[in-house]
């Protein structure tokens, strides 16, 4: 028998766990050639803004062991070019979920009022934690009052399923996780990029324009693994995990880690095949097993233990 | 439509010091101007795909031209004939085919990669070709006896005199713009670009350039590869892996 795969966040329902992570599919149109989009759980678009924004000056890239930096700073057309992208990318039949990006409070209202009629924008990702940009982004992510604040603001706009996406660059990640379960949030997702910087030797210089950027790929997995794992325990919301997923092991390690579902960010850059390869290992994995559903498995290596509540201290001891 | 495959070596040869020719076994159908994301490495690290120009492809398969300058190149330069590399191609939009009888084309360095197979495209739809290839010294001038037919004119330029003219390509390109203003193709060095377009605006005559750039996915989608460009409308990002990498001179130059 075919393993169950289903997964609820909120109100919205997948058909599996697994989805491309905002920033790193485009409005999916760049890998329909790839593969058929239907196969997926969902599809989480580009950070919107209100208003169009230009993003950095280039160099925006940079390589580095088993990993990447970018400081792409949030280009996007502005929500109201984003709704015409996000309404033809829902005819493919999987939930939309824009990630809602801004400066100001004010900002993430503008796009939720805009999309909240919107059958298409199923759910919101509030991006509360961008590296890349000045003002806003990464700042209302590292407080926990102010993430108490805003995500209160946004449940009180929308009746839609509401997913608070948190930044690993803070001290306590289950904090800002606690705060937004207590406004209202219906998911958290985990991890957005690591600040980090490259420079280059020939010129003496950082590689990137922005000076410094946010580190993705396989290189920050151990991270993201350890601090999804903290908070499934902390909060009782679904996570879902992310950060150097390349494939169903991967990916595997998240769901017994305690996320509900996962996303692939960057990975899709080296393999535009891999969500659905994931898809297709997370099944096998389960059958072989004898797991009748996805479910079953979501934080399974918290089982044997006794429950850890605190976090790991620096010397690695608990 | 790209498409990712499994290629396997036919050829791969060292044709000049550093630069590497690649012949595989299938053809992507890609036109002069478009690239492949070539996998550099089946482990985690390298992370990303290496951009590389389509040098020729047909019947005789896909091939690629360039230089080993950093680890990833490297590593591709390990492969042996017989060994597989997985490819994501055609990339990018190619450089237009305009109705003048003749374009020169105008090389720089590794920057030759692209221009031959536009070369013989050109050839082959009834055009003269003045292929006009600089580099700091003359063995690195290296040019596939292959396209040689097809082209009209071979100029070479080196900047220690080691062959052909003594100084940069583009006063080459002058003496010939003097004879006729005909649609100018570059790739090379930005520097080499800009004093191209703007010799090429002296004479009105219309200039496309092939850019690099750092690319993650190579298809669009992470907007990490972007140049500004200037248009009507004022300044914007463009990305080159999608909307380039062949721009029309003046959009990318000021
Ligand atoms: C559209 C396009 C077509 C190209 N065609 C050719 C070709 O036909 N022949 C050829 O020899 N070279 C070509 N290049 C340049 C080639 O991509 C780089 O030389 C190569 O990526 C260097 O990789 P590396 O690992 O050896 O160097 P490293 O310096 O170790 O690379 C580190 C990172 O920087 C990137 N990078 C470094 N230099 C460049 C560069 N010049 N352009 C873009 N990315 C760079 C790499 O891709 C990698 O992500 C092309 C570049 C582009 C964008
Ligand atoms: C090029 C690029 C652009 C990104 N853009 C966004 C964005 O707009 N909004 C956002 O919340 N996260 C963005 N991210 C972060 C990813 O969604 C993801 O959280 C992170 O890259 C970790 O996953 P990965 O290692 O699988 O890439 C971006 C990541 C990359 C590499
Ligand atoms: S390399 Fe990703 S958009 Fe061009």
């Amino acid at each position: 028998m075919n393993p169950d795969l289903t997964v609820n966040i909120g109100r919205l329902t997948m058909q599996n766990p697994v989805m491309p992570a905002s920033g790193c599919f485009g409005y999916g149109e760049e890998y329909a050639p790839f593969f058929d989009l239907s196969r997926l759980g969902a599809i989480v678009v580009k950070g919107t803004t209100a208003e169009p924004c230009s993003g950095n000056h280039p160099v925006r890239l940079a390589e580095t062991p088993a990993g990447l930096l970018n400081a792409i700073g949030l280009q996007n057309p502005g929500v109201k070019a984003a709704r015409e992208k996000i309404r033809e990318l829902a005819h493919c039949g999987v939930p939309v979920i824009v990630n809602v990006a801004g400066h100001s409070a004010e900002d993430y209202l503008r796009v939720i009022d805009f999309l909240e009629e919107e059958e298409e924008a199923a759910a919101y990702e509030v991006n509360i934690s961008c590296p890349n940009v000045s003002a806003g982004g990464m700042a209302f992510g590292t407080e926990p009052c102010v993430v108490e604040s805003l995500v209160g603001n946004l449940r009180r706009s929308t009746k839609k399923t509401l997913i608070v996406k948190l930044s690993p660059n803070v001290t306590d990640i289950t904090e800002i996780a606690r705060a937004a379960e207590s406004a209202g949030a219906d998911a958290v997702s985990l991890i957005n990029t690591l600040l980090g910087m490259a420079i280059d030797t020939a010129t003496r210089r950082p590689v990137l324009a922005n000076i410094t950027g946010g580190l993705s790929g396989p290189a920050i997995k151990p991270v993201a693994l350890r601090m999804v794992w903290q908070v499934s325990s902390a909060v009782k919301i679904p996570v879902i995990g992310m950060g150097g997923i390349t494939g169903a092991r991967d990916a595997l390690e998240f769901l017994l880690a305690g996320a509900s579902a996962v996303a692939i960010g960057a990975a899709n850059f080296t393999n535009p095949m891999v969500c659905p390869e994931t898809v297709d290992g997370i099944a096998d994995y389960l059958s072989e097993n004898g797991f009748e559903s996805v479910s079953r498995i979501v934080g399974l290596a918290k089982e044997s233990l006794r429950p850890v509540t605190g976090g790991v201290c620096g010397c690695g001891k608990k | 439509m790209p498409q990712m495959k499994v290629m396997y070596i036919k050829e791969h040869t060292l044709v000049a010091p550093d630069i590497r020719r690649m012949v595989l076994d299938d053809s992507i159908y890609a036109r002069p101007g478009q690239f492949v994301q070539i996998s550099v490495s089946p482990t985690l690290d390298p992370f990303l795909r290496r951009p590389l120009s389509v040098h020729d492809d047909g019947e005789g398969g896909l091939v690629l031209l360039y230089r080993a300058s950093g680890r990833g190149t490297r590593l591709l330069a390990e492969k042996k004939p017989g060994d597989s590399v997985d490819i994501l191609g055609p990339l990018g939009n190619g450089f237009p085919v305009t109705d003048a009888p003749a374009a020169i084309l105008v090389a720089g360095g590794i920057g030759v990669a692209p221009l031959c197979y536009l070369a013989r495209t050109l050839c082959e739809a009834g055009k003269q070709v003045i292929f006009l290839f600089g580099a700091q010294k003359a063995d690195q001038l290296y040019i596939p006896k292959a396209i040689t037919p097809f082209l009209t004119v071979l100029e070479t330029a080196t900047d220690d005199g080691s062959a052909g003219h003594h100084g940069p390509v583009t006063e080459v390109l002058e003496q010939f713009l003097q004879k006729g203003a005909v649609p100018v193709y570059g790739c090379g060095p930005e520097g080499m670009l800009r004093a191209m377009v703007r010799v090429a605006a002296q004479y009105y005559a219309q200039t496309y350039v092939s850019l690099e750039a750092r690319m993650a996915c190579g298809v669009g989608a992470c907007l990490g590869c972007v140049v500004e460009t200037f248009q009507n409308s004022g300044e914007a990002y463009q990305r080159v892996c999608v909307d380039g990498p062949v721009f029309s001179g003046e959009e990318v130059f000021r």
